[in-house]
């Protein structure tokens, strides 16, 4: 497979201007200025491109339900705002082809018709931030950025905004927030993002990875993405496994390419003496899926339909000499301390179960601890205001079922089998 | 505090977004750039330039993680602690931050060098477990690496 995403990665520093531009750079962005916007949506709908932040809604409907007459001011938002444990690959893309981004920035708002573009960066990642804001003034200065692009009559110009951390902030109400200098506490919606967004203009909010891919769909067709998929996905996929496997890291691979194909042909398989036991298929926020399934294609619907969700697809293995509920510690650590605080069942409901893991992996647990944990899960994620929490709840409700066993060993013995936390 | 250049630099950054506001976490992060945290002189000064009151700019410096509103080591140490970091030995390299350092987590080092964290995942998973010094990302870290990245922060600070 031709890599897409990832063409410029093999080399050893992101491309400058004049080197991007010698792979056929910002060719997809003069391709796109020849179009209408409207037909440029009517070839992404044929693509089934879908957000690839987490939420997986399709690219094109968001466009449609904002509509071309929208009124303007219009914003603009790429979302680089990647903390999902167990996901990397929004990084890539910012630290090693700044221009890619900034192409799809271009085509995208030329296709929304925006009047102008924030790309808001995790704070965490501010040196990727730097390069990305000099390849945007490199652009400025070669026409490209800013007044009349290449010619055009178009006018787009992009401000990098960098963060000051939180994951909720990646949510797209609360990024709203954080960009216009609030707490990143998430907004009710209705309204939504693309009705009243960035200082109640129509806004439409989109991760990095779903809009690099829209200026290739624009310049080469609907059809030779769909056919870059297989086993029932469209495109490629910047994958990546992590957690206890021999080779950790993220591939461009075709759309559908099954979970074992990725943790055991490109990542190595279990750690020296490990067998896996599951693995969360698409980042901390979702199911666990166990070795049984390790012939799901990664995408959406294969996921769906397996029990759990693609999310951003970071795959974590969770090997055979690690305790479960130890993992599960892990996993709830993160989402009980980037609670944003906002709604009570959110603050105090994941800590208060992060204290009963803790009690049961201390070998303090109570006969009733398993049910009450499910009882607490199916109270916290239904109550909460946002998606945050039913995300925190689910690898947690999910982990409960397929470790009812190793749990209960945990509160019988006393002790943990394993042999306690690390 | 600030120079009369880098007051212009902040009033014109603010005036690039539709409300003042909006560049309060640009300027937060400058004003802790230059000073290490955020003290109640920066916030004045910062709630001069965003239009902001000093309780709205402690609202925003309590919720993101970034912004420290307590003195801190010349170098902030955040060691990730979600789940691949955590599989890959976190909290021991945590407790051997502590040791090494003599503070607590989140406290300054005695010769001020360095204070270190925990913090949420880095998106360093493949090079598990990492930490961020500065701004700087470091992965595959175990105990005797992080010994040695303390001594070198210590040193830097010293030199």
């Amino acid at each position: 497979m031709e890599p897409v995403l990832s063409r410029n990665f093999h080399l050893p520093q992101p491309p400058g201007l004049a080197e991007y531009r010698a792979g056929g750079g910002y060719e997809n962005l003069k391709a796109a200025l020849d179009r209408r916007p409207a037909d440029m949506i009517e070839m992404v709908d044929k693509t089934h491109l879908r957000g690839y932040g987490g939420a997986g809604f399709p690219l094109a409907r968001k466009w449609k339900a904002r509509g071309p007459d929208a009124p303007h001011p219009r914003y603009l938002v790429m979302n680089v705002d990647e903390t999902e444990p167990g996901s990397f690959k929004d990084r890539q893309l910012l630290y090693r082809d700044p221009h890619q981004v900034i192409e799809a920035v271009l085509v995208t708002g030329f296709i929304e018709q925006a009047d102008h573009a924030y790309v808001f960066v995790r704070g965490e990642y501010a040196e990727g931030a730097r390069r990305l804001e000099q390849a945007v003034a490199e652009a400025r200065e070669a026409g490209l950025v800013g007044h009349n692009v290449l010619g055009s009559g178009f006018d787009l110009d992009i401000d990098v905004h960098l963060s000051a951390g939180r994951y909720i902030c990646g949510e797209e109400t609360a990024l709203l927030n954080a960009l216009e200098g609030r707490r990143g506490n998430p907004r009710a919606k209705p309204p939504m993002p693309f009705e009243k967004g960035l200082w109640g203009a129509p806004t439409l909010v989109h991760n990095i990875e779903t809009l690099c891919h829209v200026p290739y769909i624009v310049s080469r067709g609907p059809e030779w993405f769909n056919a870059q998929g297989i086993n029932g996905g469209h495109g490629t996929k910047l994958y990546s496994v992590c957690g206890e496997v021999q080779h950790p890291g993220f591939w461009e691979l075709p759309m559908g390419t099954t979970a074992r194909e990725l943790l055991y042909d490109h990542a190595g398989g279990p750690l020296e003496g490990q067998e896996l036991v599951a693995f969360l298929p698409g980042g901390a926020s979702t199911s666990f899926l166990l070795p049984e399934q390790l012939d799901t294609p990664m995408q959406f619907d294969a996921v769906a339909a397996a029990g759990s969700r693609f999310g951003t697809c970071g795959i974590i293995a969770l090997g055979s000499t690690t305790c479960p509920v130890e993992f599960l510690i892990g996993i709830n650590k993160f989402f009980a301390r980037e609670s944003c605080g906002f709604c009570t069942p959110c603050r105090d409901g994941l800590p208060y179960l992060q204290s009963l893991l803790e009690r049961i992996e201390a070998g303090q647990g109570k006969p009733g601890d398993p049910d009450l944990l499910l009882e607490l899960c199916a109270k916290i994620a239904p109550n909460s205001f946002c998606p945050f929490a039913p995300g925190a709840i689910m690898p947690l409700e999910s982990g409960l079922k397929v470790f009812r066993d190793a749990i209960q060993d945990h509160i019988d013995r006393g002790a943990c089998p394993y042999g306690g936390a690390r | 505090m600030l120079t009369d250049d880098e007051r212009s630099h902040l009033q014109e950054h603010v005036a690039r977004y539709p409300e003042r506001r909006a560049g309060a976490i640009y300027v937060l992060q400058f004003l802790q750039e230059k000073f290490g945290h955020l003290n109640d002189d920066a916030l004045a000064e910062a709630s001069g330039l965003c239009g902001l009151s000093i309780t709205q700019l402690d609202e925003l410096v309590t919720f993101y993680s970034l912004l420290l509103r307590r003195p801190a080591g010349r170098t902030v140490l955040r060691i990730c602690d979600s789940i691949a970091c955590h599989l890959a030995g976190a909290p021991r390299l945590l407790a051997e931050a502590e040791r090494l350092t003599g503070a607590p987590l989140g406290d300054v080092s005695e010769d001020g060098a360095v204070t270190v964290m925990p913090h949420v995942c880095l998106g360093l998973c493949d090079r598990a477990p990492a930490a961020l010094a500065g701004e700087r990302e470091v992965g595959g870290l175990d105990t005797a690496s992080l010994g040695e990245l303390i001594a070198s922060l210590r040193a830097e600070a010293e030199g």
